[in-house]
């Protein structure tokens, strides 16, 4: 019986928890709400509080491509804060490469009261919910990276690279690099990112109509290094001299393909990929790897956060910004890399 | 050491130990819940409560399937997978194939059930390691899900099939209901019903049970047929969330479930878990997550504290919980 | 066995004023223990009197709180088992725990391995190894595996283990707990001999035969106080057991005569793995004994009985008809019922709480709908622990917290609460003290006085001769022997002559 008694003081000390936060919070909103008018000519208050709140959804914090963005994200958001142009923001939110636990954000953003929101997406199709869910509570939203499927309805704006072209830029690489042609693979990433789709498209753009260059299979690699160099070696044995290039959807996978071919004597077959990230970037310094497609990412968040400055300002902003992609080779390398 | 005297917030010594070795996570999670509520006042509110009940039904069916597993000595290691499969078959059949909302769902939850029976009867009949059967069957599962769904996602565009996350009654959302209602037959089940004891009995002392005369297939089976059905809807609802299916979805989603399970006393040596202890330790990760976003903690500490959190609070309650021997 | 004042007065361990607690409960109180050099020294006291807290605190598992131990003359203490192993203490365990991977050598040597530079250097262990077991005449090489030993061969190798650390003073807790009687005879053996080089041997039994027959001294404890000790050559039966529990044990078997009616249970032919053509038949209210060696197919036959294991031939009739039996749920089902020897392993769900135990064979009549009725499964279980006298604070607590014979109860009321019509025992009284020994003797009078048939399985004469209407003796998986009680009560049948028997003669 004691027993009991205790799990049902436990339980109204939860309860008890939870009620004294309702009521407190309720408090608070009504503050708020009565505030609204006195403040509302704060330029740019979306939800108008009289406070600029902003948020940031990273797609994960693990990935070498990632991180460089959150970093710069997290620079400039401190500097805003700094400097008064903004009052406060939610931090790098770990999106963890997954829409559901980007959703979950987005609800968090909701219940701090932003008024925008920067998103780089997980998936095309299933972060939707999430850009929708902040664009319902009147949050406005500025997509990075990639296009979730309603963006261009719902978001305030769009940021990011043309992966198409970016597809585009690789096989273009290895049609001007091979010249007399012959066989190559294709290492994907996780199939059904936006990212592998589109770059998977440019590369096909390109290579459906050149007789002299035949695919000998698109293999899903999940954006790992490991996978593609397996892909490597494997094709390597399979086709002998015969196989001449190796296109990659990011350049982790592309640097171990190429390092898997030159360990094997076979520097001569082309890897290419797409990112710019610090151990490609190397590999095309020292001459391992002859290029690498750089995909400009602080420069994508950069854009966003100039959008959220300019509407700050009251001005105008764009629909869609489209940051280009860098053809990173010897020439250029020096510039890229830190 | 025999102070009689001995009193801590009331109670003598060891009656505070009692409690704590009961309760003891439950009061984890109320200080837990003043703590982040002192840093951030908006944690509070009633919104951000019932968003994290919310966000914490998906984990909370893939913790009790977990539970059971863990209390019979195994554990199951395919549900993430299983979420992926069943988010395959409602893409393939409502958007693709036109079929009814609940048809669909019908059939995706009838196949991971399926997929828990096959778990179960290789666990129990071969007396194959779990860990050994569910790693692999989690590979064939996400493989299928792969095959169904051609690796592409697949938009659920449906919009009643949407509701299935967001509706709400009374102002309670619909995933709340579903996780009070899956806790409550969870707990009968566990607690109140002969195939409960037969769990824990299987789970302490396998060959006492089967001297008892418990059939350790039928126990084992049906545990893993209902994680492998608790998954299903698991699947349903995170489908409902992204309205999109998936086959790469679900990965990893066994670590936060195991958690939950260790934080609610759910010991791995088997025969020993509460319902109620489960559902706190799903809320601490929730609160977790929660919490410390609010607060603004950065990312890349919150894994790490995660799993402090973790290891602290099962250590509390080993200490608390100190038997002799 | 005699004991020699004037030589051996020089003690090998000294307890003075040893007291322990845990948390409340005070384990120990101002316990004396005074062990002479070359003396076996029996502890006796019903489980939980403190005699195996004081053992741990010799071997350093425990710090008493109070108190001091002098060891060879010196101030001792130790903290844990190696020290004491290094000291020249060494236990041996009542349920073994060898790491059954090893080879006997691998056993030996553990932690102190013989080395060449940072590899092991087998071949001079092994060599060693094998000098030892051969001066103790074990029958196998140093390179068995522990696995492919019987339980008196490991014990063997735990006190050839001691023996190599050069111990003084070996402690043996209920070491003859699973062998038979050769087996023991074979241990007395050994112990007469290290004895003889000088070893002190403190010896924890419950088996008040042995005691007499190889103990010079004797401590009694009850209750976690030191109650005092008798040479034995001066000591008594009664007067020890009256001193372990404090009141007087009259009879030691309480068998009370009761009707024996119509045949419940027969058997016909039944073979398995382990015994060969069994045929025999138990009538309602009768004891039958089982008696034999281990490993002669006595508890084979019953868990094969049971659908523990397989029958490859045979019938089974229950009240005159056939029945088949594949597993425990259905010998269950029919009304056979077993208390297996292994209780630690077989019997109980050691975790879980004492109602949950009684409660799960019988569950299916235990419902309310799809719900357990818990009120109903309450009064059922106390009501089978008051029948049972189960000592226990309360029926939620695990099964872990109580002693051997209340664990013994707990598993009882469990079938008991099943309704059966043949309750199978093996070994019921193993590991369990005096006081509840004789109240489940008691309780097996009771059920047969009810018209149940029971089957006792024991390895303990006394036990089987006292308890039982009728004894079948075993040996190498047959029945070589019946025996009635008339001829046992008539003494035209002895302990020896039942002995002869399991050993193989007529």
């Amino acid at each position: 019986m004691k027993r009991k008694m205790l799990s049902v003081l436990l339980c109204a000390a939860l309860v008890v928890v939870m009620a004294t936060g309702c009521g407190g919070s309720d408090k608070k909103e009504e503050g708020g709400k009565s505030s609204k008018g006195e403040t509302s000519e704060v330029v740019g208050d979306v939800n108008g509080d009289g406070k600029i709140m902003c948020g940031y959804i990273s797609k994960n914090i693990v990935d070498p491509f990632h991180a460089p963005i959150n970093d710069y994200a997290k620079k400039t958001f401190d500097a805003l804060k700094k400097d008064g142009t903004i009052d406060d923001w939610t931090g790098i939110l770990d999106g963890e490469t997954d829409a559901n636990k980007q959703i979950d954000r987005a609800d968090e953003c909701i219940a701090k009261n932003c008024d925008y929101v920067i998103i780089l997406p997980a998936e095309a199709s299933s972060s939707d919910a999430a850009v929708t869910k902040l664009t319902d509570a009147g949050i406005k939203v500025i997509v990075v990276n990639s296009k979730t499927d309603s963006t261009d309805d719902v978001a305030m704006a769009y940021v990011g690279p043309d992966d198409v072209k970016a597809g585009e830029m690789l096989a273009q690489w290895v049609i001007d690099n091979v010249s007399d042609g012959g066989k190559y693979a294709h290492c994907q990433g996780v199939i059904g990112n936006s990212a592998q789709i589109q770059r998977g498209e440019g590369i096909e753009n390109l290579m459906k109509d050149n007789d002299k260059f035949e695919s000998v299979g698109d293999f899903p690699c999940e954006w790992q290094a490991d996978k593609a160099a397996n892909v490597a070696t494997d094709m390597m044995n399979q086709y002998g001299d015969d196989l001449k290039a190796i296109i990659c959807d990011n350049d982790d996978m592309s640097s171990a393909a190429q390092k898997a071919c030159n360990d094997a004597g076979r520097s001569d077959i082309v890897c290419v990929g797409v990112d710019g990230n610090e151990n490609p970037l190397q590999m095309v310094k020292d001459g391992e790897m002859g290029a690498t497609v750089l995909q400009d990412g602080p420069a994508q968040v950069e854009g966003a956060i100039d959008l959220i400055k300019k509407a700050l300002k009251g001005e105008e902003t764009e629909k869609e910004v489209m940051i280009p992609f860098v053809l990173i080779t010897k020439d250029n390398v020096d510039e890229y890399l830190k | 050491m025999a102070k009689e005297k001995e009193k801590i917030l009331g109670m003598d010594g060891d009656k505070f130990r009692m409690f704590m070795g009961k309760y003891g996570i439950g009061v984890i999670l109320v200080l837990m819940m003043v703590f982040i509520s002192f840093m951030e006042p908006s944690f509070r509110s009633a919104s951000n409560m019932i968003n994290v009940a919310t966000q914490v039904s998906i984990n909370a069916m893939i913790a009790y399937g977990m539970c059971l597993a863990i209390t019979t000595e195994g554990i199951d290691l395919s549900v993430g997978a299983q979420l992926a499969l069943v988010s395959c078959i409602l893409g393939q059949l409502i958007s693709n194939k036109g079929w009814s909302i609940p048809l669909a769902i019908l059939a995706a939850v009838l196949v991971s059930t399926l997929w828990g029976v096959i778990n179960g009867l290789l666990i129990s009949k071969f007396n194959m390691f779990p860990f050994v059967v569910t790693l692999s069957t989690q590979l064939i599962i996400r493989g299928l899900a792969q095959l169904i769904s051609g690796g592409q996602a697949i938009p659920i565009t449906d919009a009643a099939f949407k509701r299935i996350y967001s509706t709400k009654i009374a102002a309670v959302p619909f995933p709340i209901l579903v996780l009070i209602l899956v806790t409550v037959l969870m707990y009968l089940l566990l607690h109140w019903t002969k195939l409960g004891r037969y769990i824990f009995a299987v789970g302490d002392n396998m060959n006492a049970a089967i001297a008892s005369g418990v059939s350790v297939i039928k126990t084992k089976t049906a545990v893993y047929a209902i994680s492998g059905f608790l998954a299903g809807i698991a699947g349903v609802i995170f489908t409902a969330k992204t309205a999109s299916a998936q086959s790469n979805i679900g990965i990893g989603y066994e670590t936060d479930a195991v958690a939950a399970c260790v934080l609610g006393g759910t010991s791995f040596a088997g025969g020993v878990a509460t319902i109620p202890g489960v559902l706190m330790g799903i809320f601490i990760i929730g609160f977790i997550y929660n919490g410390m976003n609010l607060i603004g903690i950065d990312s890349y500490y919150q894994s790490m504290t995660k799993g402090a959190v973790i290891i602290g609070a099962v250590l509390l309650d080993m200490v608390m919980n100190k038997k002799t021997n | 066995m005699t004991y020699k004042a004037d030589e051996q007065e020089k003690y090998v361990l000294e307890c003075h004023g040893i007291s322990k607690a845990f948390g409340g409960t005070q384990a120990l109180c101002n316990v004396e223990l005074l062990v002479r050099q070359g003396e076996v020294h029996a502890l006796l006291g019903e489980n939980g009197a403190g005699k195996s807290t004081l053992m741990k605190c010799i071997i350093g598992l425990h710090q008493q709180d109070k108190g001091e131990i002098l060891f060879e003359g010196k101030p001792y203490s130790a903290k844990g088992p190696t020290e004491a192993l290094n000291a020249g203490i060494s236990m041996i365990h009542q349920e073994l725990n060898p790491e059954p991977h090893l080879t006997i050598a691998e056993s030996i040597f553990l932690k102190r391995e013989n080395t060449k530079g940072i590899l092991l250097d087998k071949r001079a262990q092994n060599k060693r190894a094998d000098e030892i077991l051969k001066k103790f005449n074990f029958p196998y090489n140093s390179k068995t595996l522990m696995k492919e030993l019987t339980l008196a061969q490991m014990q063997m190798v735990e006190i050839i283990k001691a023996v190599s650390y050069n111990s003084r003073l070996i402690i043996m807790d209920e070491p003859t707990s699973s062998l038979d009687s050769e087996e023991t005879a074979h241990l007395f053996s050994i112990i007469r001999e290290l004895k003889e080089k000088g070893v002190a041997i403190i010896y924890i039994s419950h088996r008040m035969e042995e005691i007499f027959e190889i103990c010079d001294y004797v401590s009694v404890f009850r209750d976690g106080t030191y109650v005092g000790a008798r040479s034995m050559e001066a000591a008594d039966r009664d007067g020890l057991i009256s001193m372990m529990v404090g009141r007087k044990v009259e009879n030691v078997f309480p068998k009370v005569e009761c009707e024996i009616g119509e045949v419940v249970f027969k058997v016909e032919g039944l073979s398995g793995k382990g015994f060969d053509d069994i045929s025999f038949e138990v009538r309602k209210g009768e004891i039958l004994g089982i008696s034999g060696l281990v490993g002669s197919g006595r508890s084979e036959t019953m868990r094969a009985i049971f659908g523990m294991d397989p029958i490859t031939e045979g019938k089974l009739y229950l009240e005159g008809r056939e029945i088949k039996i594949k597993k425990p749920g259905q010998a269950i089902k029919q009304g056979i019922c077993m208390v297996n020897e292994d209780r630690k392993n077989f019997g109980l769900a050691l975790h879980r709480s004492i109602r949950e135990n009684i409660a799960l064979p019988t569950l299916p009549i235990m419902q309310k709908g799809m719900l357990l009725n818990k009120k109903k499964e309450e009064k059922n279980c106390l009501n089978m622990g008051n029948l049972l006298k189960l000592k226990a604070a309360s029926i939620e607590h695990d099964a872990f917290s109580l002693s051997g014979g209340n664990q013994q109860k707990t598993v009882l009321a469990k079938w008991l609460l099943a309704n059966p019509k043949v309750l199978i025992l093996d070994e019921p009284t193993r590991g369990v003290d005096v006081g509840a020994k004789s109240e489940i003797h008691n309780l097996m009078c009771q059920f047969a006085a009810k018209g149940l048939a029971v089957i006792m399985i024991s390895s303990e004469l006394p036990e089987i001769m006292g308890m039982s209407d009728r004894i079948l003796v075993y040996h190498e998986g047959k029945i070589r022997g019946e025996v009635l009680r008339e001829e046992i009560l008539s003494g035209e049948t002895d302990q020896e002559k039942i002995l002869a028997k399991a050993f193989g003669g007529m």
